[in-house]
């Protein structure tokens, strides 16, 4: 199996009070290295839910998650953190960066806390290399919504992950700030293999996309 | 890049936290305003005890120091002989020895006349000091008068005065003694210890280098001269002067306890501040999590900027208490350097420490519920 990640049988149910709602139903879905596939649907139809259990934030209620070949459904939060730290990276759509530290320092975020002394020369290549060479001291509110979401997709490569899960990576940027975002998504699989997986709403995704999954009320169609 | 700089980047945790507390600076000046108060409150109360004692031990002054052999009279001793004497300067290792021969007379200066207590003593140096003129190391010749005395008679050093019929001139009026003394001088005249009737001793004093000496020699004068008989009774002042400074160790620790009242309150505000900006960075702190960061460091890095409010209000709240030292110390005592004594240091040590381990606390359950909070649920729009 060449999957890099992949979901079986996967179930998510939500008890809210009485009334139980089925975010997932039976989805199957594999991602391989350098594959771009994008997820569609209306909204409410479970694609957050689905990237937050590829993520490992979340758990299935039913069903099995395998990451790098290896069941990983039933770790426990200090296992996943460790695998998201490991393998996953996530872009988010409103790019969620922390406001009192610059940008360098938001990219060097998910090495904080642990021993990595390259981690400052890192952060700076992938600045560079998302085309804010010249950004790096700058706090996010100094920022376009198109550089600030550079900055997330570089704080997202740091750790050098096989999968990036992007949630809505253009939906608060202009259509030509949103195909710049798209042409680097597709130099960074191309260059480092890794798997990229994102939920949108934007038609021009799919001329960058090998595959589109459609979900409708929690099922893949 | 500079320590600090240093510091930040080899503790991450520190380095958000400082980030964090910058962001509200007016909220973040008023946790730590808190415990400026709380540790201002503990150490100032504290230095102030040290004071009232450093006041009662002044007022006292070495009188915790001296003891005070006098025969037994119940077992029929009347007098201490000169071999007693020589005895208590075996037992005494580290101190001056001070034999008094007492009687009453009649003393006159011109017209006016009183009877008065007299003391023969070899070596009143040892234990009096001079208010006008000098005290000799050696009384061979000439008088000491008492503060009262002198004053009732009108001496002044240089005076001729009658006593008992002969006649001396004065070479000092003694220091008032104030409180309690064990051999009071106020109101005698002191004499060399020859022109004094009598071939004995009424009393011996000891005056010690510290409380401590004193005590040792009291236990060795017991044994050397009440091995046989009940001889002498000693008597110290010791046992006053530490119910006095057992006293200034509970009133101390009772200030000290109200003092804490307000720390607990500014510890109630770091709560409250810190719960307020762990909710409100709810998602940033979902973020952290999401890309890899472990409980534990999310803990530990609130419980940084809880130690970090703690750390600043404590250091200005020391500097503060020690100021207030120095003013209380040079308005009661007359001598601000009163503040700087290692018991002090203890104190403000002490609020400092108190300071940083209640804002510690106040940090523990917020941390707690951010570190608890799944991420799925706080990047939830
Ligand atoms: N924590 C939750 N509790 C209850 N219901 C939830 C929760 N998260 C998602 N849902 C429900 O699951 C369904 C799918 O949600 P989501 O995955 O966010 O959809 P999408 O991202 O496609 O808009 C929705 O009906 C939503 O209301
Ligand atoms: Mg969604």
């Amino acid at each position: 199996m060449s999957h890099i990640i992949e979901l079986q049988n996967v179930w998510k149910r939500y008890d809210t009070g009485g009334e139980v709602v089925e975010a997932l139903r039976d989805v199957d879905f594999h991602a391989d290295p350098g594959e771009f596939v994008s997820v569609m649907g209306p909204s409410g139809s479970g694609k957050s839910t689905m990237l937050n259990v590829l993520g490992l934030l979340d758990t299935p209620t039913e069903g099995t998650v395998f990451l790098d070949d290896r069941d990983v459904t039933d770790l426990s939060d200090r296992q996943m953190t460790a695998r998201r730290k490991e393998f996953i990276g996530f872009i988010f759509q409103s790019f969620h960066l922390i406001p009192t530290l610059s940008a360098l320092e938001n990219v060097e975020v998910p090495t904080l806390f642990g021993d990595d002394p390259a981690a400052r020369d890192r952060a700076t290549t992938l600045l560079e290399r998302v085309g804010l060479g010249n950004r790096l001291d700058h706090r996010p509110d100094q920022l376009s919504g198109g550089q600030k979401q550079r900055v997330a997709i570089a704080r997202a490569l740091i750790n050098e992950p096989r999968i990036l899960l992007a949630d809505e990576p253009t939906g608060n940027l202009d259509q030509e700030t949103g195909r710049s975002v798209l042409d680097l998504f597709d130099e960074i699989r191309r260059e480092d293999d890794v798997a990229i997986v994102a939920v949108t709403h934007d038609p021009q995704l799919s001329d960058y996309t090998d595959r589109t999954v459609e979900l409708v009320d929690g099922r893949i169609q | 890049m500079n320590p600090l700089q240093e510091l930040l980047r080899r503790v991450p945790a520190l380095l958000m936290a400082r980030r964090n507390l910058s962001r509200n600076r007016i909220r973040s000046g008023l946790a730590i305003l808190g415990i400026i108060i709380g540790v201002l409150a503990i150490a100032s109360l504290g230095m102030f005890g040290t004071t009232l004692r450093t006041g009662a031990d002044q007022q006292l002054g070495d009188i915790g120091n001296e003891i005070s052999i006098s025969p037994n009279l119940q077992e029929g001793v009347e007098e201490l002989t000169d071999r007693d004497v020589d005895e208590i300067r075996r037992a005494v290792s580290d101190g001056a020895v001070v034999p008094i021969r007492s009687d009453a007379v009649l003393v006159s200066r011109g017209d006016q006349q009183t009877v008065t207590t007299i003391y023969g003593m070899e070596n009143p140096g040892a234990i009096y000091e001079a208010s006008d003129g000098r005290v000799p190391d050696r009384l061979r010749q000439g008088a000491l008068v008492g503060s009262g005395t002198a004053e009732l008679l009108d001496i002044e050093p240089g005076n001729t005065i009658a006593v008992d019929g002969r006649t001396y001139r004065v070479s000092a009026v003694l220091a008032e003694q104030q409180g309690i003394s064990l051999v009071n001088p106020n109101s005698a005249v002191v004499l060399p210890m020859e022109d004094v009737n009598g071939t004995g001793y009424s009393q011996v004093v000891v005056s010690a280098e510290s409380g401590q000496a004193a005590n040792e020699s009291a236990v060795a004068i017991r044994e050397e001269l009440n091995e046989r008989e009940e001889r002498v009774t000693v008597f110290e002042l010791q046992s006053i002067t530490a119910g006095i400074d057992q006293f200034f160790g509970i009133l101390n620790t009772f200030l000290i306890g109200i003092g804490s009242i307000s720390l607990v309150v500014a510890g109630v505000s770091i709560l409250n501040v810190m719960l307020m900006s762990t909710i409100e960075r709810r998602q940033e702190i979902g973020v952290l999590r999401a890309v890899g960061v472990q409980r534990g460091d999310i803990i530990r890095m609130i419980l940084a900027e809880a130690g970090l409010l703690g750390t600043a209000g404590g250091i200005v709240g020391a500097l503060f208490a020690l100021g207030a030292g120095v003013a209380l110390n040079s308005f009661v005592l007359n001598d601000p350097m009163a503040t700087f004594q290692p018991i002090n240091f203890f104190y403000v040590a002490l609020a400092v420490g108190f300071g940083i381990a209640t804002s510690i606390l106040s940090g523990l359950y917020p941390a707690w519920k951010a570190a608890n909070e799944r991420p799925v649920e706080a990047l939830r729009k």
